[in-house]
């Protein structure tokens, strides 16, 4: 095996890694976003609606850090590999773990949030603009690691 | 595929530096600079006790962010600093919406914009820190809880930049990537449809909100 190889073997592992780990921390998310919806439904079917709506705002927010997963591991698989360099096998299995593992965090912690704020909704309808808002900037905080993640496998994949 | 990481640029060469400037980040932001201006003459032209559409939709918008801001800045602040949030989030809005046209760029997919608007945001939020605490009731708070907790308390105030400007570059420039991995695969003309509704109106949408709802949020902070 000569160096494009190597290069493309440590892009393909590190594009998996991104987005089999990745995925865990979202998709546990969104469950806990969904149950707490299903729970508030069923103690106020009145505010249906509003409950559909927080979810698949919580929800969406939730899912970002696997979308950034999802872009970290297009990027490796769909890269050029025709000038190639040594430094880039380990570059590109870090970036990929990086972002991968960075995003369990996060996708579940803003799933929580998304969630409790479904279940204050069901018990509390007349303040739902102001617990929308403060899970926006409660999930958005809660973000900030799985961001820094996305920075260093930026970094490892265009700098090195 | 080419489309992923590429940037059409602008090289001058002017006495010997090399200047390269964005074509069409600097075009799409000068479109949407037009077209707020074209909705601004729209709203306030021939003003009337019934409102036509236009006014209508504008004082929608307007009161909603006045509200926003009066809750998290207080009435005095509130009313000195919604007419910066205001334009903050509806620049926002047209620069996620804009690429839902085919040939268009959203202008924040390129990480100059949102750094650009995430550096402003903390020059804002510390600026009226100090006007309103003073410079020397600003500096002492760096020093709390315990005095060497002050570097700490520095890379915090930094790392809000970064995590703010990168959650908008990230979301948007994923979804434009995605869109085009996607186009790629599949030749199809239902599934990228679906996916520009998806990421360009629902996560731009909300991605605009949280961006406009945190540079509130940190000015908030610094003033209390």
């Amino acid at each position: 095996m000569d160096v494009t190889d190597w290069v493309k073997l440590a892009a393909f592992i590190g594009a998996g890694l991104s987005m089999g780990f990745g995925a865990i921390g979202s998709g546990a998310g969104e469950g806990i976003v969904g149950s707490k919806a299903c729970e508030g439904m069923g103690r106020q079917p009145a505010v249906a609606d509003e409950l559909l709506r927080t979810m698949l705002v919580g929800q969406a927010v939730a899912e970002s850090t696997g979308i950034y997963s999802l872009v970290v591991a297009l990027l490796l698989l769909f890269r050029d590999f025709s000038v190639v360099r040594v430094i880039e096998v380990p570059a590109f299995l870090a970036a990929g773990l990086c972002m991968g593992l960075g995003a369990i965090g996060p996708g579940v912690g803003e799933g929580i949030v998304g969630g409790k704020a479904c279940e204050a909704i069901a018990r509390n309808p007349e303040t739902s603009p102001v617990i929308v808002r403060t899970m926006l900037v409660g999930q958005a905080v809660a973000e900030s690691t799985g961001i820094y993640a996305l920075v260093v496998s930026l970094l490892l994949i265009f700098v090195i | 595929m080419e489309g992923i990481g590429k940037v059409s640029q602008w090289v001058f060469h002017l006495g010997g530096m090399r200047i390269e400037l964005n074509s069409a980040t600097l075009l799409m932001t000068w479109l949407i600079m037009g077209l707020i201006l074209v909705f601004t003459v729209l709203a306030t032209r021939r003003r009337e006790m019934v409102p036509g559409p236009w006014q209508h939709l504008s004082e929608l918008l307007v009161g909603w962010i006045k509200d926003l801001c009066v809750d998290a800045l207080g009435e005095q602040w509130g009313k000195r600093y919604y007419p910066l949030i205001c334009a903050l989030f509806i620049f926002l809005l047209l620069c996620n919406w804009i690429g839902i046209i085919p040939y268009m760029d959203e202008p924040t997919k390129d990480l100059n914009t949102t750094l650009g608007l995430g550096i402003m945001g903390f020059f804002i939020a510390h600026g009226t820190a100090i006007w309103v605490k003073g410079p020397k009731t600003y500096i002492t708070e760096y020093f709390k809880p315990i005095f060497f907790l002050m570097p700490l308390n520095v890379v915090g105030e930094l790392a809000k930049v970064v995590s703010i400007s990168f959650r908008l570059f990230g979301n948007i420039m994923g979804g434009s990537i995605i869109i085009i991995v996607v186009s790629y695969l599949a030749y199809g003309l239902i599934l990228p449809p679906f996916l520009y509704a998806f990421f360009g109106l629902f996560v731009g949408t909300i991605q605009a909100f949280v961006f406009t709802v945190l540079t509130l949020v940190y000015i908030a902070v610094q003033i209390r």
